[in-house]
Protein backbone atom coordinates (compact mmCIF):
# COMPACT_ATOMS: atom_id res chain seq x y z
CA UNK A 1 0.00 0.00 0.00
CA UNK A 2 1.16 3.41 -0.88
CA UNK A 3 0.22 6.14 1.35
CA UNK A 4 -0.01 10.24 0.33
CA UNK A 5 -0.50 12.44 2.78
CA UNK A 6 -1.23 16.05 2.26
CA UNK A 7 -1.57 18.75 5.06
CA UNK A 8 0.16 16.86 7.74
CA UNK A 9 1.02 18.60 10.90
CA UNK A 10 4.35 17.66 12.49
CA UNK A 11 3.18 17.16 15.96
CA UNK A 12 1.13 14.70 15.13
CA UNK A 13 2.28 12.41 11.88
CA UNK A 14 4.14 9.87 11.86
CA UNK A 15 3.28 9.94 15.33
CA UNK A 16 2.70 11.92 18.47
CA UNK A 17 5.17 14.44 19.47
CA UNK A 18 3.57 16.00 22.75
CA UNK A 19 4.90 14.73 25.32
CA UNK A 20 8.78 14.55 26.43
CA UNK A 21 11.42 13.58 29.10
CA UNK A 22 9.92 16.17 31.21
CA UNK A 23 6.28 14.94 31.42
CA UNK A 24 8.19 11.46 32.25
CA UNK A 25 10.13 13.09 34.70
CA UNK A 26 6.84 14.64 36.93
CA UNK A 27 5.46 11.26 36.18
CA UNK A 28 8.43 9.79 37.89
CA UNK A 29 8.89 12.29 40.67
CA UNK A 30 4.89 12.54 41.64
CA UNK A 31 4.90 8.74 41.47
CA UNK A 32 8.19 9.14 44.01
CA UNK A 33 6.46 11.31 46.18
CA UNK A 34 3.23 9.40 46.42
CA UNK A 35 5.21 6.08 47.70
CA UNK A 36 7.50 8.15 50.10
CA UNK A 37 4.41 9.39 51.71
CA UNK A 38 2.51 6.13 51.78
CA UNK A 39 5.56 4.43 53.19
CA UNK A 40 6.17 7.25 55.55
CA UNK A 41 3.15 7.05 57.17
CA UNK A 42 3.24 3.82 57.40
CA UNK A 43 6.47 3.37 59.18
CA UNK A 44 5.13 6.37 61.56
CA UNK A 45 1.79 4.71 62.05
CA UNK A 46 3.72 1.53 62.92
CA UNK A 47 5.38 3.08 66.04
CA UNK A 48 3.29 2.02 68.98
CA UNK A 49 1.59 5.31 70.47
CA UNK A 50 3.34 4.52 74.05
CA UNK A 51 6.53 5.52 72.63
CA UNK A 52 6.45 8.88 72.39
CA UNK A 53 10.18 10.00 71.96
CA UNK A 54 10.00 7.53 68.97
CA UNK A 55 6.86 8.65 67.53
CA UNK A 56 8.12 10.08 64.16
CA UNK A 57 10.67 7.51 63.00
CA UNK A 58 10.34 8.37 59.57
CA UNK A 59 11.01 12.35 59.45
CA UNK A 60 13.43 13.41 56.50
CA UNK A 61 11.54 11.49 53.99
CA UNK A 62 7.96 13.08 54.91
CA UNK A 63 10.12 16.79 55.21
CA UNK A 64 11.18 16.31 51.58
CA UNK A 65 8.47 14.63 49.70
CA UNK A 66 6.38 17.91 48.57
CA UNK A 67 10.10 19.59 47.22
CA UNK A 68 9.98 16.72 45.29
CA UNK A 69 6.35 17.01 44.19
CA UNK A 70 6.82 20.67 43.79
CA UNK A 71 10.34 19.79 41.61
CA UNK A 72 8.03 17.73 39.47
CA UNK A 73 5.10 20.35 39.04
CA UNK A 74 8.26 22.31 37.73
CA UNK A 75 8.51 20.40 34.92
CA UNK A 76 4.86 19.95 34.60
CA UNK A 77 5.47 23.87 34.00
CA UNK A 78 8.11 24.10 31.12
CA UNK A 79 6.06 21.60 29.37
CA UNK A 80 2.79 23.71 29.29
CA UNK A 81 2.16 26.19 26.37
CA UNK A 82 1.12 28.78 27.94
CA UNK A 83 2.49 29.18 31.25
CA UNK A 84 0.91 32.42 32.58
CA UNK A 85 -2.62 30.68 31.39
CA UNK A 86 -1.48 28.06 34.47
CA UNK A 87 -4.23 29.55 36.35
CA UNK A 88 -7.26 28.78 35.06
CA UNK A 89 -6.30 25.13 36.44
CA UNK A 90 -7.90 26.47 39.26
CA UNK A 91 -10.44 28.57 38.58
CA UNK A 92 -12.44 24.89 37.81
CA UNK A 93 -13.18 21.83 37.65
CA UNK A 94 -14.08 19.02 35.29
CA UNK A 95 -15.16 15.93 36.83
CA UNK A 96 -14.36 14.30 33.50
CA UNK A 97 -10.63 14.72 33.07
CA UNK A 98 -8.10 13.21 35.48
CA UNK A 99 -5.63 16.10 34.40
CA UNK A 100 -8.15 18.07 36.42
CA UNK A 101 -8.58 15.78 39.31
CA UNK A 102 -4.99 15.90 39.62
CA UNK A 103 -4.24 19.05 39.37
CA UNK A 104 -6.38 19.84 42.71
CA UNK A 105 -5.34 16.88 44.22
CA UNK A 106 -1.56 17.99 43.81
CA UNK A 107 -2.40 21.15 44.84
CA UNK A 108 -4.11 20.34 47.92
CA UNK A 109 -1.26 17.25 48.37
CA UNK A 110 1.71 20.24 48.87
CA UNK A 111 0.41 21.92 51.51
CA UNK A 112 -0.68 18.92 53.80
CA UNK A 113 2.41 16.95 53.11
CA UNK A 114 4.49 20.05 53.85
CA UNK A 115 2.19 19.89 57.36
CA UNK A 116 2.64 16.17 57.97
CA UNK A 117 6.32 16.78 57.32
CA UNK A 118 6.22 19.51 59.83
CA UNK A 119 4.29 17.30 62.23
CA UNK A 120 6.77 14.44 62.15
CA UNK A 121 9.84 16.58 63.38
CA UNK A 122 10.58 15.63 66.96
CA UNK A 123 11.77 18.31 69.57
CA UNK A 124 15.44 17.47 69.00
CA UNK A 125 15.28 17.66 65.19
CA UNK A 126 13.59 21.11 65.64
CA UNK A 127 17.11 22.51 64.60
CA UNK A 128 16.72 21.52 60.89
CA UNK A 129 13.57 23.82 60.62
CA UNK A 130 15.26 26.94 59.66
CA UNK A 131 12.66 29.48 60.76
CA UNK A 132 11.16 30.01 63.85
CA UNK A 133 7.59 30.30 62.60
CA UNK A 134 8.42 26.57 61.35
CA UNK A 135 9.36 25.07 64.62
CA UNK A 136 6.38 26.95 66.51
CA UNK A 137 4.22 25.01 63.47
CA UNK A 138 5.91 21.96 63.75
CA UNK A 139 5.18 22.07 68.10
CA UNK A 140 1.90 22.69 67.31
CA UNK A 141 1.41 20.12 64.79
CA UNK A 142 3.20 17.33 66.79
CA UNK A 143 0.05 15.88 68.31
CA UNK A 144 -1.76 15.65 65.58
CA UNK A 145 1.43 13.43 63.29
CA UNK A 146 -1.15 10.50 63.00
CA UNK A 147 -3.95 11.62 61.77
CA UNK A 148 -1.91 13.39 59.36
CA UNK A 149 -0.19 10.23 58.42
CA UNK A 150 -3.77 9.09 57.61
CA UNK A 151 -4.38 11.77 55.53
CA UNK A 152 -0.82 11.55 53.64
CA UNK A 153 -1.56 7.46 53.30
CA UNK A 154 -4.81 8.29 51.19
CA UNK A 155 -3.06 11.06 49.48
CA UNK A 156 -0.46 8.99 47.78
CA UNK A 157 -2.30 6.57 47.16
CA UNK A 158 -4.30 8.67 44.98
CA UNK A 159 -1.04 10.94 43.61
CA UNK A 160 0.78 7.41 42.70
CA UNK A 161 -2.31 6.53 41.11
CA UNK A 162 -3.70 9.43 39.04
CA UNK A 163 -1.60 10.14 36.37
CA UNK A 164 -1.79 6.14 35.12
CA UNK A 165 -5.34 6.76 34.98
CA UNK A 166 -4.67 10.15 33.05
CA UNK A 167 -2.89 8.41 30.40
CA UNK A 168 -5.40 5.39 30.36
CA UNK A 169 -8.35 7.22 29.49
CA UNK A 170 -6.50 8.39 26.39
CA UNK A 171 -8.32 5.45 23.94
CA UNK A 172 -6.60 7.20 20.66
CA UNK A 173 -2.89 5.85 22.21
CA UNK A 174 -3.25 2.22 22.03
CA UNK A 175 -0.13 1.36 24.49
CA UNK A 176 -1.50 3.73 27.75
CA UNK A 177 -5.18 2.33 26.98
CA UNK A 178 -5.17 -0.26 29.44
CA UNK A 179 -6.98 -0.36 32.86
CA UNK A 180 -3.33 -2.42 34.60
CA UNK A 181 -1.33 1.19 33.43
CA UNK A 182 -2.71 3.05 36.81
CA UNK A 183 -2.08 0.06 39.06
CA UNK A 184 1.55 -0.65 37.19
CA UNK A 185 1.91 3.11 38.49
CA UNK A 186 0.88 3.10 41.82
CA UNK A 187 3.08 -0.44 42.50
CA UNK A 188 5.68 0.71 40.75
CA UNK A 189 5.73 4.74 42.79
CA UNK A 190 4.99 2.77 46.06
CA UNK A 191 8.47 0.69 45.27
CA UNK A 192 9.98 3.94 44.60
CA UNK A 193 8.64 5.33 47.82
CA UNK A 194 10.51 2.07 49.58
CA UNK A 195 13.55 2.76 48.19
CA UNK A 196 13.37 6.22 49.15
CA UNK A 197 12.49 5.29 52.88
CA UNK A 198 15.38 2.55 52.29
CA UNK A 199 18.27 5.20 50.85
CA UNK A 200 17.17 8.27 54.09
CA UNK A 201 16.63 5.94 57.23
CA UNK A 202 18.96 5.79 59.08
CA UNK A 203 18.07 2.77 61.70
CA UNK A 204 18.64 -0.66 60.91
CA UNK A 205 14.98 -2.06 61.58
CA UNK A 206 13.45 0.13 59.28
CA UNK A 207 15.55 -0.53 56.71
CA UNK A 208 14.83 -3.93 57.22
CA UNK A 209 11.29 -3.74 57.18
CA UNK A 210 11.28 -1.84 53.92
CA UNK A 211 13.69 -3.88 51.88
CA UNK A 212 11.35 -6.74 52.71
CA UNK A 213 8.25 -4.63 51.65
CA UNK A 214 9.89 -3.42 48.43
CA UNK A 215 11.08 -7.21 47.66
CA UNK A 216 7.00 -7.74 47.61
CA UNK A 217 6.41 -4.79 45.60
CA UNK A 218 8.81 -5.65 42.83
CA UNK A 219 7.52 -9.35 42.86
CA UNK A 220 3.92 -7.65 41.90
CA UNK A 221 5.37 -4.69 39.60
CA UNK A 222 7.50 -7.43 37.21
CA UNK A 223 4.13 -10.12 37.53
CA UNK A 224 1.94 -6.08 36.26
CA UNK A 225 4.47 -5.90 33.46
CA UNK A 226 4.12 -9.13 32.37
CA UNK A 227 0.34 -9.16 32.15
CA UNK A 228 0.12 -5.78 30.68
CA UNK A 229 2.21 -6.78 27.81
CA UNK A 230 -0.20 -9.97 27.84
CA UNK A 231 -3.01 -8.19 27.78
CA UNK A 232 -1.76 -6.36 24.63
CA UNK A 233 -1.11 -8.93 22.69
CA UNK A 234 -3.72 -10.65 23.35
CA UNK A 235 -6.28 -7.28 22.60
CA UNK A 236 -7.27 -5.50 19.09
CA UNK A 237 -4.21 -5.00 16.28
CA UNK A 238 -3.54 -1.73 17.28
CA UNK A 239 -3.14 -2.84 21.10
CA UNK A 240 -0.93 -5.91 19.78
CA UNK A 241 0.61 -3.18 17.53
CA UNK A 242 1.60 -0.65 20.58
CA UNK A 243 3.70 -3.06 22.30
CA UNK A 244 5.90 -4.19 19.24
CA UNK A 245 8.38 -1.50 19.47
CA UNK A 246 9.68 -3.24 23.05
CA UNK A 247 10.51 -6.15 21.07
CA UNK A 248 11.43 -5.40 18.02
CA UNK A 249 15.12 -5.81 17.98
CA UNK A 250 16.04 -2.84 15.55
CA UNK A 251 18.21 0.65 15.59
CA UNK A 252 14.69 2.53 15.06
CA UNK A 253 13.40 0.74 18.29
CA UNK A 254 16.55 0.76 20.01
CA UNK A 255 15.10 2.63 23.24
CA UNK A 256 12.31 0.56 23.72
CA UNK A 257 13.78 -3.05 23.74
CA UNK A 258 17.23 -1.87 25.60
CA UNK A 259 14.78 -0.28 28.11
CA UNK A 260 12.75 -3.93 28.62
CA UNK A 261 16.41 -5.36 29.14
CA UNK A 262 17.31 -3.32 31.44
CA UNK A 263 14.39 -3.53 33.73
CA UNK A 264 14.46 -7.60 33.58
CA UNK A 265 18.06 -7.05 34.44
CA UNK A 266 17.51 -4.70 37.18
CA UNK A 267 14.19 -6.11 38.70
CA UNK A 268 15.74 -9.01 39.38
CA UNK A 269 18.88 -8.09 40.54
CA UNK A 270 17.09 -6.03 43.04
CA UNK A 271 15.38 -9.09 44.45
CA UNK A 272 18.62 -11.21 44.85
CA UNK A 273 20.46 -8.16 46.61
CA UNK A 274 17.07 -7.12 48.54
CA UNK A 275 16.83 -11.23 49.66
CA UNK A 276 20.73 -11.13 50.50
CA UNK A 277 20.00 -8.65 52.68
CA UNK A 278 16.82 -9.79 54.39
CA UNK A 279 18.23 -13.21 54.77
CA UNK A 280 21.58 -12.22 56.37
CA UNK A 281 22.42 -11.51 59.91
CA UNK A 282 22.82 -7.65 60.51
CA UNK A 283 24.32 -6.77 63.89
CA UNK A 284 22.98 -3.64 65.50
CA UNK A 285 25.20 -1.05 63.38
CA UNK A 286 25.36 -1.97 59.70
CA UNK A 287 28.49 -2.49 58.16
CA UNK A 288 29.94 -0.34 55.42
CA UNK A 289 29.08 -2.98 52.75
CA UNK A 290 25.57 -3.66 54.00
CA UNK A 291 24.84 -0.21 54.07
CA UNK A 292 26.22 0.26 50.18
CA UNK A 293 24.10 -3.12 49.05
CA UNK A 294 21.10 -2.19 50.63
CA UNK A 295 21.17 1.37 48.97
CA UNK A 296 22.48 0.09 45.52
CA UNK A 297 19.44 -1.91 45.28
CA UNK A 298 17.20 0.84 46.19
CA UNK A 299 18.70 3.23 44.10
CA UNK A 300 17.96 0.28 41.05
CA UNK A 301 14.57 0.33 42.15
CA UNK A 302 14.43 4.17 41.43
CA UNK A 303 16.04 4.01 38.25
CA UNK A 304 13.62 1.12 37.28
CA UNK A 305 11.03 3.33 37.97
CA UNK A 306 12.27 6.78 36.05
CA UNK A 307 13.52 4.17 32.80
CA UNK A 308 9.52 2.64 33.40
CA UNK A 309 7.78 6.29 33.23
CA UNK A 310 10.41 7.45 30.13
CA UNK A 311 9.96 3.85 28.11
CA UNK A 312 6.27 4.58 28.39
CA UNK A 313 5.74 8.10 27.46
CA UNK A 314 7.47 7.99 24.14
CA UNK A 315 6.34 4.81 23.50
CA UNK A 316 3.20 5.49 23.71
CA UNK A 317 2.89 8.27 21.22
CA UNK A 318 4.31 5.80 18.73
CA UNK A 319 1.45 3.81 17.52
CA UNK A 320 -2.27 5.47 17.35
CA UNK A 321 -5.45 3.73 16.14
CA UNK A 322 -5.51 3.66 12.91
CA UNK A 323 -7.88 3.63 9.98
CA UNK A 324 -5.83 0.60 8.05
CA UNK A 325 -7.90 -1.06 10.49
CA UNK A 326 -11.26 0.17 10.31
CA UNK A 327 -11.09 0.07 6.38
CA UNK A 328 -10.35 -3.21 6.01
CA UNK A 329 -13.47 -4.33 7.56
CA UNK B 1 -30.58 24.77 17.48
CA UNK B 2 -29.10 22.61 14.06
CA UNK B 3 -27.30 19.71 14.71
CA UNK B 4 -24.25 20.25 12.00
CA UNK B 5 -22.41 17.65 9.94
CA UNK B 6 -20.43 17.27 7.47
CA UNK B 7 -21.03 14.09 4.72
CA UNK B 8 -18.01 13.63 2.48
CA UNK B 9 -18.49 12.09 -0.80
CA UNK B 10 -15.38 9.74 -1.55
CA UNK B 11 -16.99 9.14 -4.83
CA UNK B 12 -16.25 13.15 -5.98
CA UNK B 13 -13.27 13.97 -4.46
CA UNK B 14 -10.30 14.42 -7.30
CA UNK B 15 -7.71 15.40 -5.04
CA UNK B 16 -7.09 18.90 -6.22
CA UNK B 17 -6.34 20.46 -2.42
CA UNK B 18 -7.97 23.64 -3.02
CA UNK B 19 -9.56 22.49 0.66
CA UNK B 20 -6.73 22.49 2.15
CA UNK B 21 -5.44 26.07 0.32
CA UNK B 22 -9.11 27.36 1.32
CA UNK B 23 -8.86 26.22 5.30
CA UNK B 24 -5.84 27.55 5.47
CA UNK B 25 -6.54 31.47 4.10
CA UNK B 26 -9.72 31.31 5.78
CA UNK B 27 -8.76 30.85 9.55
CA UNK B 28 -4.75 32.02 8.72
CA UNK B 29 -3.57 28.28 9.75
CA UNK B 30 0.02 28.86 10.71
CA UNK B 31 2.96 27.87 8.27
CA UNK B 32 2.82 23.84 8.40
CA UNK B 33 0.15 23.73 10.08
CA UNK B 34 -2.87 22.28 8.83
CA UNK B 35 -6.54 22.23 10.09
CA UNK B 36 -7.58 19.41 7.27
CA UNK B 37 -5.57 17.06 4.70
CA UNK B 38 -6.61 14.84 1.88
CA UNK B 39 -5.09 11.37 2.23
CA UNK B 40 -4.30 9.21 -0.57
CA UNK B 41 -4.00 5.92 -0.11
CA UNK B 42 -3.32 2.96 -3.82
CA UNK B 43 -3.60 -0.38 -2.28
CA UNK B 44 -2.88 -4.03 -4.62
CA UNK B 45 -1.03 -4.76 -6.99
CA UNK B 46 -0.32 -3.33 -10.35
CA UNK B 47 -1.65 -2.49 -12.99
CA UNK B 48 -4.73 -3.55 -10.77
CA UNK B 49 -4.93 -0.91 -8.46
CA UNK B 50 -7.17 1.19 -6.31
CA UNK B 51 -6.75 4.26 -5.01
CA UNK B 52 -9.29 6.07 -2.17
CA UNK B 53 -9.17 9.99 -1.45
CA UNK B 54 -10.09 10.88 2.38
CA UNK B 55 -10.04 14.16 3.14
CA UNK B 56 -9.68 14.39 7.13
CA UNK B 57 -10.43 16.92 9.76
CA UNK B 58 -12.05 17.29 12.77
CA UNK B 59 -14.66 14.77 13.18
CA UNK B 60 -16.92 17.22 15.59
CA UNK B 61 -17.71 13.72 17.89
CA UNK B 62 -20.60 13.71 19.62
CA UNK B 63 -18.65 12.28 22.33
CA UNK B 64 -15.66 13.96 22.33
CA UNK B 65 -12.64 12.27 23.98
CA UNK B 66 -10.62 16.25 23.75
CA UNK B 67 -13.30 17.63 25.75
CA UNK B 68 -13.61 15.02 28.28
CA UNK B 69 -9.80 15.32 28.57
CA UNK B 70 -9.47 18.92 29.18
CA UNK B 71 -8.42 20.26 32.58
CA UNK B 72 -9.71 23.84 31.76
CA UNK B 73 -13.10 23.41 29.96
CA UNK B 74 -11.24 25.58 27.01
CA UNK B 75 -12.45 22.68 25.40
CA UNK B 76 -16.27 22.45 24.53
CA UNK B 77 -19.28 21.31 22.60
CA UNK B 78 -21.36 24.16 21.32
CA UNK B 79 -24.95 24.21 21.33
CA UNK B 80 -24.88 23.63 17.19
CA UNK B 81 -23.16 19.99 18.05
CA UNK B 82 -19.91 21.30 17.01
CA UNK B 83 -16.60 21.13 19.27
CA UNK B 84 -14.87 24.48 19.57
CA UNK B 85 -11.97 25.87 21.60
CA UNK B 86 -12.07 29.00 24.39
CA UNK B 87 -8.33 30.20 23.50
CA UNK B 88 -8.67 32.49 26.71
CA UNK B 89 -8.88 29.00 28.89
CA UNK B 90 -6.45 27.12 27.29
CA UNK B 91 -3.06 26.68 29.21
CA UNK B 92 -1.77 24.53 26.27
CA UNK B 93 -1.20 20.98 28.43
CA UNK B 94 -1.69 19.36 25.09
CA UNK B 95 -3.95 16.69 26.57
CA UNK B 96 -6.62 16.88 23.91
CA UNK B 97 -4.21 16.35 21.43
CA UNK B 98 -3.13 13.27 22.97
CA UNK B 99 -6.96 12.31 23.24
CA UNK B 100 -7.88 12.87 19.66
CA UNK B 101 -7.78 10.13 17.85
CA UNK B 102 -8.12 11.33 14.60
CA UNK B 103 -5.07 13.75 15.25
CA UNK B 104 -6.85 17.15 13.98
CA UNK B 105 -5.10 19.16 16.52
CA UNK B 106 -2.43 21.27 16.55
CA UNK B 107 -0.43 23.78 19.17
CA UNK B 108 -0.46 27.26 17.48
CA UNK B 109 3.30 28.03 17.40
CA UNK B 110 2.92 31.70 18.02
CA UNK B 111 0.23 31.74 20.61
CA UNK B 112 0.45 28.10 22.28
CA UNK B 113 -3.01 27.32 22.21
CA UNK B 114 -4.38 24.20 20.75
CA UNK B 115 -6.25 24.86 17.48
CA UNK B 116 -8.06 22.59 14.84
CA UNK B 117 -11.09 23.16 12.58
CA UNK B 118 -14.43 24.55 13.46
CA UNK B 119 -16.45 24.13 10.77
CA UNK B 120 -15.61 27.75 10.22
CA UNK B 121 -18.30 28.66 12.74
CA UNK B 122 -17.85 32.44 12.45
CA UNK B 123 -19.30 31.71 8.61
CA UNK B 124 -21.93 29.73 10.00
CA UNK B 125 -22.84 32.61 11.81
CA UNK B 126 -23.03 34.50 8.90
CA UNK B 127 -25.25 31.89 6.94
CA UNK B 128 -22.48 30.52 5.16
CA UNK B 129 -20.86 27.38 4.54
CA UNK B 130 -17.63 26.70 5.45
CA UNK B 131 -14.88 27.37 3.64
CA UNK B 132 -13.44 23.93 2.55
CA UNK B 133 -17.28 22.91 1.41
CA UNK B 134 -17.63 26.60 -0.46
CA UNK B 135 -14.61 25.79 -2.26
CA UNK B 136 -14.75 22.60 -3.19
CA UNK B 137 -15.35 21.94 -7.08
CA UNK B 138 -16.42 18.24 -7.06
CA UNK B 139 -19.11 19.18 -4.32
CA UNK B 140 -17.55 16.03 -2.27
CA UNK B 141 -17.97 18.15 0.80
CA UNK B 142 -21.41 18.56 2.04
CA UNK B 143 -22.83 20.38 4.78
CA UNK B 144 -25.86 20.64 6.62
CA UNK B 145 -28.01 20.24 9.36
CA UNK B 146 -28.81 16.34 10.05
CA UNK B 147 -32.37 17.67 12.17
CA UNK B 148 -33.08 19.27 9.08
CA UNK B 149 -34.18 16.34 6.84
CA UNK B 150 -34.21 18.28 3.68
CA UNK B 151 -30.89 18.85 4.18
CA UNK B 152 -27.89 17.43 1.62
CA UNK B 153 -26.13 16.11 4.24
CA UNK B 154 -29.62 14.06 5.61
CA UNK B 155 -30.83 13.34 2.04
CA UNK B 156 -27.28 12.05 0.96
CA UNK B 157 -27.07 9.55 4.41
CA UNK B 158 -30.60 8.35 3.91
CA UNK B 159 -29.56 7.52 0.04
CA UNK B 160 -26.42 6.22 0.69
CA UNK B 161 -24.43 3.85 3.15
CA UNK B 162 -21.68 5.48 4.73
CA UNK B 163 -19.00 5.00 7.66
CA UNK B 164 -17.43 6.80 9.71
CA UNK B 165 -13.59 7.37 10.74
CA UNK B 166 -12.38 4.49 13.86
CA UNK B 167 -16.19 3.96 15.01
CA UNK B 168 -14.24 1.85 17.15
CA UNK B 169 -12.90 4.39 19.32
CA UNK B 170 -16.84 5.51 20.13
CA UNK B 171 -16.42 8.95 19.59
CA UNK B 172 -20.15 9.15 17.17
CA UNK B 173 -18.08 11.28 14.64
CA UNK B 174 -19.88 14.15 13.06
CA UNK B 175 -18.09 13.90 9.71
CA UNK B 176 -19.36 10.75 7.26
CA UNK B 177 -18.10 9.17 4.22
CA UNK B 178 -19.49 7.78 1.24
CA UNK B 179 -17.28 5.14 -0.65
CA UNK B 180 -17.03 4.97 -4.16
CA UNK B 181 -18.61 1.14 -3.95
CA UNK B 182 -21.08 2.97 -1.67
CA UNK B 183 -23.95 2.90 -4.02
CA UNK B 184 -26.26 -0.08 -4.04
CA UNK B 185 -26.41 -2.15 -7.35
Amino acid sequence: MELTIYGTNALTYPHLHIWDWKIASYLFLGGLTGGALVMSAIANLRKKKTEPHDKACCVKVPLIAPFILLLGMFFIFLDVERKLNSFWFYLTFQPLSPMSWGAWGVGAVIPISFLYGLSTVPDELKHWLVFDFLKKWSKKLNPYMRRLAVINFIMGIFVGIYTGVLLSSFVARPLWNSALLPILFLNSALSTGAALVIIMARKNEVKLFFTKVDIWLILSEITLIALFFYGHYTSSASHRESIMPFFTLSNEFFPYWISILLLSIIFPLVIVLEFLEVKGEHSERLTGFEKFRMNLSALLVLVGGFIIRMALIYAGQLIKMTDKIATKF
Amino acid sequence: MPKYAMVIDQRRCIGCLACIVACKRENHVPEEHYRTRVVEEIDGKAPKLRMELRSELCNHCDNPPCVYNCPTGASYKDKDGTVQINRKKCVGCKACIAACPYDARYINPEHGYADKCTFCQHRLKAGKEPACVATCIGKSRVFGDLDDPSSKVSKLLREYSSWVRLPEAGTHPRVFYIRKQSRPE
